[in-house]
């Protein structure tokens, strides 16, 4: 009897394993299956109700999946989709979101686990424009539905609004566009920033050459400023002297020489000029010595704690950094200036693309498009900007008669919902700087201002291809990143600032990319260009 | 795995059974419940650890993510000619199995010469006060200790060097020499888990009879005579098996570990295989390249294991099968 029951004991043990076994390989992808087939079966058949054309619509309920982007207001929401602005935002485009967020920094594994596993939302939102990485191939493999012919009949104001720049991210070789794009009308973002407060006890006035820079540095140093230049590891948020001397190296920054399309960094003469610049820094102490191993948090720290005179960062972060600042050191007051300008008169970062988020629409729902877009859409509308702004009428501020009253944000949890409405949950819109916030504060006009005299004006660009290069994807070596050099070529900078190279020896460095895949890049990238394969010419 | 499991029991019905194999027949027979209490673990093994292994064959392909297994190319070898000639394999290799070794020699007998020491140690209190503390460090990620390293080996800043000062030795800037990044590395790696490998030998040293250290000492051994002849040798098997283990994972650094304290003034001393798979195969999504690369990896630990087994067998007559 004992000996029965142990049988029988383990034998449902064994087939209640083996049953979850059966099920866990039939969730695994089934790639050959066609993505549409499995939406339209959980579907209700479009037409249930035909007999009622003027009844009001039903919401239509869609997933969508996006990206946290750090936004602590939604990291730390327990379920975003019973957010009131959600629920208003559903309201106001007679939708039902079910919004699937994926975490900020696992963004990329997460969404290839996504296509792996063809778990995937109605809608996806792609980073930049359909090239990025995180698609793996996607958009190639037909995963997405062309929105090209929709857009043209139902989506007028979304073509109309979107700038063209923006489109042609989103827009494949046979001309099919597969996402909505929200989009950066300034993508000159980054800007220098000085310690105004220091700048005028030296007496010296703002300067404008590389040479006037050096002097100011120098007499940051003399005042006693621990690091004049705020350096940080492999010249991320300091590449600014490169800018100056327009040698960027990035995957946006090539230039087409004597017919052949090849990275700025080739230009020796412009290259040995900008790594002197950095050389002379560091051997005068004007950043610190220990770049090399500067992270984010410890630049952030050091600038904040008023140990920098100078450094780079994102305009857009000069009300939070600047308090910051201020509390720690009252007398600070910081600027934005523009860039060091090189022997061509010009200066600035790298520009961004056009094209910050994007949305895809995939096959499975196919059947829903049309009001897709017009969720879309809706973000384009005056009263989509008064929501995104500001928030809920009533709970969030009041009509002054015509005139919205509305009380910037003051505590950190404010700010977040601020930060949550504003660049969040606004999918479609200029996203340079927030109008009608920025416009409210004294330092918000002055923002605007910058952003539209100053930043307008600078900015480093070259061409950019749609699809990665395959010289670059087959030798990571001298594959560069979105704002930093490809390793190979930051190496040879770092131990040229340290001097356990001399700079002179740029053209061996030359020699070196080429041999490990850069001539193969040149062959490549000239090639493409010259069939006329997707390339973004500079936007400035 | 359901299409593979039935076909033996079904060969075996078709031919006549040998005499062999109905005896074995007859003895699973006879201890069937036994059988069947294994069969959820075989399972399990066979599930989640047998399986996997067959999505190696990406690394024959050209894997492409929306054909899957099924509908990807075959590419042969090609990745693996890729690996090989790549122009900078021999350093990569070469620094994987340069730090596999410094870490087998100075790491792991660490926490041996760590534990003997504990063991001498009289006071309870005390022992336990200093166990807790080094094992400490064994769970802190990464990310932090680079952190702490970075902070404590700063050349203006950093203690290290304001030591070194004392000595009138000029500061030195660790992080970003290729002569010391990898003594960085091993030294961290100490650092983090001495402590806690001393679990497993403080518990092996519990279980050596008392009597065995009273008759030593009847015969005038010294407490250095008594831990050369008692407590190394009753130490053997647990160290010659965690040698053994320590051998298969020998190009297995760690990702991480390196990952947090390389910069590119360091790169020549501190790419390894890892970090070259998770750039190559992660970073550029090239997965049939990195399988091919981890897969030589798991193949030499492999072969590394089964001599280092086969040696010690001989040896020592300790070994891991």
């Amino acid at each position: 009897m004992k000996k029965r029951s142990s049988i029988f004991l383990v034998s449902v043990l064994m087939i209640s394993l083996l049953a979850a076994c059966t099920q866990s390989p039939s969730a695994t992808p089934s790639t050959d299956a066609p993505p549409a087939s499995g939406g339209t079966a959980t579907e209700k058949p479009a037409d249930d109700k035909p007999s009622e054309p003027e009844a009001p619509k039903e919401p239509t309920k869609f997933s969508i999946g996006m990206r946290t982007l750090n936004v602590k207001y939604v990291e730390n929401h327990a379920n975003i989709n019973d957010d009131p602005y959600v629920k208003a935002l559903e309201r106001f485009t007679n939708t039902d979101l079910d919004i699937r967020l994926i975490p900020h920094a696992e963004y990329e594994t997460k969404m290839v686990q996504m296509f792996a596993t063809n778990d995937l939302t109605d809608v996806i939102q792609a980073s930049g424009g359909i090239s990025g990485k995180e698609l793996a191939g996607s958009v190639e493999a037909g995963v997405f539905v062309d929105l090209k012919p929709y857009l043209e009949e139902h989506g007028k104001a979304l073509l109309e609004t979107i700038p063209e720049a923006a489109w042609e991210r989103v827009t494949d070789a046979e001309g099919h566009i597969y996402g909505i794009p929200e989009y950066l009308g300034n993508p000159s973002r980054r800007a220098t920033w000085i310690r105004m407060d220091l700048l005028e006890k030296t007496g010296l006035p703002v300067p404008k050459t590389v040479d006037e820079f050096l002097e100011v540095l120098r007499a940051f140093k003399k005042l006693g400023v621990e690091e004049p230049f705020a350096g940080r590891a492999e010249f991320k948020y300091a590449d600014t002297f490169f800018g100056a001397y327009d040698v960027f190296g990035y995957g946006n920054e090539l230039e087409l020489v004597d017919g052949k399309m090849q990275p700025k960094f080739l230009d020796v003469e412009n290259m040995q000029a900008a790594i002197g610049v950095y050389k002379t820094m560091y051997d005068e102490g004007l950043m610190s010595k220990e770049f090399a191993t500067v992270n984010p948090n410890t630049f952030k720290a050091t600038i904040t704690s008023g140990k920098a005179g100078m450094w780079s960062m994102n305009a857009n972060e000069l009300p939070i950094w600047g308090e910051q600042l201020v509390n720690n050191v009252p007398e600070a007051k910081v600027a934005l200036i523009p860039s060091p300008i090189g022997p061509d008169g010009k200066g600035g970062y790298s520009l961004y693309s056009p094209v910050t988020r994007s949305f895809l629409i995939t096959k499975q729902a196919e059947d829903k498009v049309v009001d897709i877009i017009k969720f879309f859409e809706w973000q384009t509308t005056e009263e989509a900007k008064l929501f995104f702004s500001y928030g809920l009428e009533g709970t969030d501020y009041a009509m002054n008669g015509s005139e919205p009253a509305y009380k910037a944000p003051e505590t950190n949890e404010e700010l977040d919902k601020q930060r949550y409405l504003n660049y969040w949950l606004w999918m479609v819109q200029d996203t340079t700087y927030n109008e009608l916030v920025l416009s409210q504060t004294e330092e918000g006009r002055a923002l605007i201002e910058i952003y539209d005299t100053m930043l307008a004006n600078e900015g480093r660009d070259g061409y950019e291809f749609n699809d990665p290069l395959e010289a670059w994807v087959n030798n990571p070596d001298i594959n560069p990143f979105s704002d930093r050099y490809p390793p190979l070529i930051n190496e040879h900078i770092m131990k040229m600032v340290f001097g356990q190279e001399p700079i002179a020896d740029w053209p061996k460095v030359i020699e070196e990319w080429r041999s490990k895949g850069g001539d193969a890049l040149i062959e490549e990238a000239t090639k493409k260009y010259n069939e006329g394969a997707v390339v973004y010419a500079p936007q400035r | 795995m359901n299409s593979h499991a039935p076909t033996t029991p079904n060969a075996s019905r078709a031919k006549p059974p040998k005499p062999k194999l109905r005896s074995t027949l007859s003895f699973m027979l006879k201890y069937k419940t036994l059988y069947l209490l294994a069969v959820p673990g075989v399972v399990y093994f066979l599930v989640f650890k047998y399986v996997p292994l067959l999505g190696s064959v990406i690394a024959f392909q050209n894997y492409n993510l929306f054909k899957g297994f099924t509908g990807s190319p075959w590419a042969g070898l090609a990745h693996f000619q890729k690996m090989f000639a790549h122009y900078d394999f021999l350093r990569i290799l070469k620094n994987t199995i340069y730090l596999g070794l410094l870490d087998i020699a100075i790491a792991f007998p660490a926490p041996i010469v760590l534990a003997l020491l504990l063991n001498e140690v009289r006071k309870l209190a005390f022992k336990r006060t200093v166990q807790t503390i080094i094992y400490a460090p064994h769970f802190l990620s990464w990310v932090i200790i680079s952190g702490i390293f970075v902070g404590i080996l700063s050349p203006s800043s950093g203690f290290v060097n304001t030591m070194l000062s004392w000595f009138g030795i000029e500061p030195i800037y660790f992080l970003v020499e290729n002569a010391w990044i990898r003594p960085v590395l091993v030294g961290s790696g100490v650092w983090r888990d001495v402590g806690y490998g001393t679990i497993i030998y403080l518990a092996a040293l519990t279980s050596i009879n008392p009597e065995l250290y009273e008759a030593a000492e009847m015969d005038g051994a010294n407490r250095w005579k008594q831990t050369l002849a008692i407590t190394l040798p009753s130490l053997l098997p647990v160290i010659t098996v965690l040698f053994l283990l320590k051998i298969g994972d020998f190009l297995d650094f760690g990702f991480e570990r390196v990952f947090v304290f390389q910069n590119s003034l360091n790169l020549d001393s501190s790419e390894i295989l890892d970090t070259f798979i998770y750039k190559a195969g992660l970073q550029q999504m090239q997965y049939s390249y990195a399988t091919a690369i981890g897969l030589f990896k798991s193949i030499v630990g492999l072969t590394l294991l089964v001599i280092a087994n086969t040696l010690s067998r001989r040896a020592t007559g300790e070994s891991l099968y």
